[in-house]
């Protein structure tokens, strides 16, 4: 009896894993979920941890690209929204996971750009994979206790020209006034990052 | 009763149209020059784009009696222009067997612009697609729950709409024939598992 419960349940993993054709991109990091420290170096090579970095109110972790032509078109918005939230305690944090996007590239592109937050370089995508991010740009809003509050995109236009749902801007707002975060996932088309395992 | 002057201005009227009719008539027909020849081929092998909303593409996911494979793409996204030669060369190796279409990302002003210039220069001639909503979540997910929006993206769906294999970035030549072949019953598994 113990016999056949052991074969059944090895049926039933190997199951999960010859069936599902996502399996790889399965590593989502659920909302309510919290986040542990860590900490990365930046584009200078001086390391961060994330607690150091996260702002009294919370934090953003942004995955961004120097290549990708969506995260261009968002520099300027992402820098505004990080300067408006600055102030209200929430500081973002910007990860660069893409293997193919070479130190000095990231660091140039970095300088050109401006951005007003640290960019720090996610060698091997190690915190791509643990947050699940496949995407830039592709945000994570964490509260001041590291709990994933919002995950995804950061408006409804990556144009720019036509916003009419800002979802990172709107859940900053319900969590600084103490309301419920009404949406707490939104997927936008961007660039693939492109992990190690892909190069 | 016309005068003299008159008369003038009829006859070289008469016979300016009749040389006219004369050259026209001379040149022959249905044989176009070289040059004509190669922009009517052109016209011909130009893709034609469509613009989808999202209501559109929930239409477009439904399989007609054939496995379906759909690619996302953007003319600005790198790998999506660097895999396309090989969708092409996968879309001719199963051609009638198979519904291939093509999904841009792009904005919409290059719907006669660069992606059909894109798919001309790559020879494609799948159906292909432009989409354009104010409501990409909503889009993203009702071709997969576990898709979040990252181009390229290639989706394979069997006859009744199961996600057989999805992969963003882009595509692996064998893995995705193993599927395809898999699907269509082509190969034997065992040969599949040697990918």
């Amino acid at each position: 009896m113990r016999r056949k419960s052991i074969i059944l349940l090895t049926v039933l993993v190997l199951s999960a894993f010859v069936f599902n054709p996502n399996v790889g991109n399965a590593g989502d990091f659920a909302i309510g979920t919290t986040l542990e420290d860590f900490s990365m170096p930046d584009t200078a090579g001086k390391t961060h941890s994330f607690n150091d970095l996260k702002g009294k109110n919370g934090s953003v972790i942004v995955f961004l690209s120097a290549q990708c032509p969506v995260v261009k078109g968002y520099n300027a918005r992402i820098n505004q929204i990080a300067a408006d939230y600055e102030s209200k305690g929430i500081k973002f944090i910007g990860i660069n996971s893409n293997s193919t996007e070479s130190l000095e590239w990231v660091k140039s592109d970095a300088a050109e750009v401006g951005y007003k937050f640290p960019l720090l370089i996610d060698k091997g995508n190690v915190l791509a994979d643990k947050l699940g991010a496949t995407v830039t740009p592709e945000a994570y809003y964490f509260d001041a206790k590291n709990v994933l509050k919002y995950h995804g995109a950061i408006d409804n236009d990556r144009s720019g020209k036509g916003i009419t749902d800002n979802y990172l801007r709107t859940a900053f707002d319900a969590a600084l006034n103490g309301k419920a975060i009404q949406k707490t996932r939104a997927n936008a088309f961007g660039c693939s990052i492109k992990r190690l395992s892909e190069k | 009763m016309l005068n003299v002057v008159g008369k003038t201005i009829l006859g070289g009227w008469l016979f300016a149209t009749v040389f006219a009719i004369g050259i026209v008539a001379q040149k022959p027909i249905g044989t176009p020059n070289e040059g004509e020849v190669r922009k009517t081929a052109e016209a011909s092998f130009r893709p034609q784009v469509k613009q989808i909303d999202a209501v559109t593409l929930g239409k477009l996911l439904q399989p007609h009696g054939k496995p379906l494979l759909i690619n996302f793409w953007a003319t600005w996204c790198d790998p999506c222009r660097e895999e396309f030669p090989d969708l092409v060369k996968l879309n001719k190796e199963y051609s009638g067997k198979i519904d291939f279409i093509t999904i841009s990302l792009d904005e919409l002003a290059e719907i006669d612009k660069d992606v059909p210039k894109f798919l001309f220069a790559m020879k494609a001639d799948m159906p292909a697609y432009l989409l354009k909503t104010t409501e990409e979540n909503d889009a993203i997910s009702s071709v997969s729950k576990d898709w979040k929006g990252g181009l390229p993206f290639t989706i394979l769906y069997n006859e009744k709409r199961d996600s057989v294999y999805t992969r963003q970035g882009k595509v692996k030549l064998d893995e995705l024939r193993g599927k395809l072949n898999l699907l269509l019953g082509t190969v034997p598994a065992i040969q599949e598992v040697k990918h």
